[in-house]
């Protein structure tokens, strides 16, 4: 190691301590705090508190399914508005005066995370599901939109030369050599984004835009440990089962499409 | 030139005209330095020379893809530019084999041969992917045309490379092409196939008045199907000569026997 190596080392340290000590982050609080942990896990499991905590289970599974139509519209949403402003921000589809504007456009929308548009959308349209529908659809057009173009950019040059040297238009481009040439990394990032926005989605009630996280956080308010504590175990259960599911469709159908195997074969 | 139709006899029959044409991709070399050539109307033409003599971008310049830093270029007295609006349009009708083929690897053989009937689409018929039946039928004729029997549905990662080839061919003479510019398309194939390939270009040729621009990589190939052939070496045209049968009938530069000629690309072959 490199004594400038070091001096990058020493600083990064440096840094740390400084700013641990700023925001009053200190490892002996921590430590003093783990027995709380005890006293929440013990009330869960407290008999009586147990049985009745079970009756919220419909009320959970009822948010939950609210939570994943707030996440599945919010995808779908971002993805029709995200999709042709990914085909204008990338670079190998457009001239710079349409990139860069598109693309500073969706960097100062990537800027603020689900919960501040949340806020937003709670006070522009009032508490409740359709403002976190809302900020999810403005989180996945940032994100999604990012991811999309790309991975347009990667696309094979050679096809994209030799049709456009046909002289077609560029919707046919697009439609012709763009889409199914990037359809499997389209499809896979979809997923990964509904697979995220139901992770958001279940915090966003956190300031009021609907959702399970609306119950946990007032649980919590209220020191109802265990009903929170059922409550996000729904959440746990689902997002796993959500990332299962995810896995197995792009090893389906996406990974082998690009290993250049027949995945419709009869 | 036997087959060159009397009409063409004045002077519309010069389809391309390249005149002391330079061109580069980077400010140091020059990829093509004062080549000049003039094609006839339904000529099948022949460039040959090694790698990196500048052949493929002899035809991206024909075809618009790349413009001269100096000199002209003249396909049917316009001037190629992929960004103008009326050379746009005649882009429709030439068809560009490039030495990659440029196949859309996920969608199938015959939806690749279809690609070149997009420009008479509208718009709303190619969103829709609406081809009309005539087109489609078009299609499965040519496909049929260059042996591609039963491959329509297969996706064009999913064939061989002598069929890939079939492929870009079809899609190009689905353009309805007047001219014809194709990459060393037959370079890495067996004789048998290359011979079959060559046939069915010729065969396409005389049908439809084409002009074919090839590139070559194997000079007894070029002798035996071109009219004409051209010599490229480092960015210069240093010979061509007309062919018929197998009688050199002009030369325009230098003076040599088929030979000679033939040993000399061989030992370029060797650099
Ligand atoms: N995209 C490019 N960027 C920079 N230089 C290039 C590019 N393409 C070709 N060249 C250079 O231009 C010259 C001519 O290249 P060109 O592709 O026309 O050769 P070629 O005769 O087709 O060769 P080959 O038989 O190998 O295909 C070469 O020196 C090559 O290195
Ligand atoms: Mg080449």
């Amino acid at each position: 190691m490199t004594p400038k190596n070091n001096i990058v080392i020493a600083i990064i340290v440096g840094l740390v301590i400084v700013a641990s000590y700023n925001v009053d982050a200190n490892p002996v609080d921590f430590a003093e705090g783990i027995p709380n942990l005890g006293v929440i896990v013990a009330e869960i499991f407290v008999l009586e508190s147990l049985i009745d905590d079970l009756k919220y289970i419909p009320t959970a599974l009822w948010a939950m399914l609210e939570t994943l139509q707030m996440a599945f519209i919010g995808t779908v949403i971002g993805v029709v508005i995200g999709l042709p402003l990914s085909m204008l921000a990338a670079r190998n589809l457009n001239s710079k005066f349409v990139y860069a504007p598109t693309r500073a456009l969706l960097a100062v929308i990537r800027t603020f995370p689900s919960i501040l548009w949340a806020l937003l959308f709670v006070i522009m349209v009032g508490l409740g599901p359709y403002a976190g529908v809302l900020a999810i659809v403005m989180y996945t057009i940032g994100f999604v939109t990012k991811l999309q173009y790309e991975s347009i950019e990667t696309i094979d040059s050679d096809p994209m030369d030799a049709v456009s040297s046909i002289g077609v238009s560029k919707f046919q481009l697009i439609r012709y050599v763009v889409l199914p040439e990037s359809a499997s990394h389209l499809l896979g990032q979809i997923l990964y984004m509904f697979d995220y926005n139901v992770r958001q989605t279940s915090i966003l009630g956190i300031v009021g835009a609907g959702g399970i996280g609306f119950f946990i956080i007032n649980y919590i308010k209220f020191f109802e440990y265990g009903k929170a504590a059922m409550f996000m175990l729904v959440v746990l259960i689902t997002v796993l089962a959500i990332d299962w599911i995810s896995v197995k469709v792009r090893d389906k159908y996406i990974i082998k499409s690009q290993h250049g195997m027949d995945v419709k074969s009869k | 030139m036997t087959e060159t139709p009397s009409f063409s006899l004045i002077s519309t029959n010069k389809i391309i005209q390249m005149n002391d044409v330079w061109t580069s991709y980077d400010s140091k070399n020059f990829a093509l330095s004062g080549v000049s050539l003039s094609i006839d109307r339904g000529t099948n033409y022949a460039i040959v020379g090694q790698s990196g003599s500048g052949k493929s971008t002899l035809l991206k310049l024909m075809n618009g893809m790349m413009t001269p830093s100096k000199g002209t270029i003249k396909m049917d007295y316009q001037t190629p530019n992929m960004n103008n609006k009326t050379f746009k349009k005649m882009m429709h009708t030439i068809g560009y084999i490039p030495q990659s083929l440029g196949l859309v690897k996920n969608i199938s053989v015959l939806d690749n041969i279809l690609i070149g009937a997009l420009p008479r689409l509208s718009t709303m018929q190619s969103i829709l992917k609406q081809f009309p039946k005539h087109e489609i039928q078009e299609a499965k004729r040519i496909l049929k045309l260059v042996g591609l029997s039963g491959k329509e549905s297969r996706k064009a990662y999913m064939i061989s490379g002598g069929e890939k080839r079939r492929v870009a061919i079809a899609r190009a003479l689905m353009q309805k092409p007047t001219i014809l510019l194709a990459d060393e398309i037959v370079s890495e194939l067996d004789h048998v196939t290359a011979r079959e390939i060559m046939d069915l270009i010729l065969d396409a040729q005389k049908k439809m008045n084409l002009t074919a621009i090839m590139v070559h990589h194997d000079m007894t190939l070029a002798l035996e199907y071109a009219n004409r052939v051209a010599v490229i070496k480092e960015g210069e045209k240093i010979l061509e000569i007309g062919v018929e049968g197998d009688k050199i009938v002009d030369f325009q530069t230098g003076d040599m026997s088929i030979e000679e000629i033939m040993e000399m690309h061989n030992n370029d072959a060797k650099e």
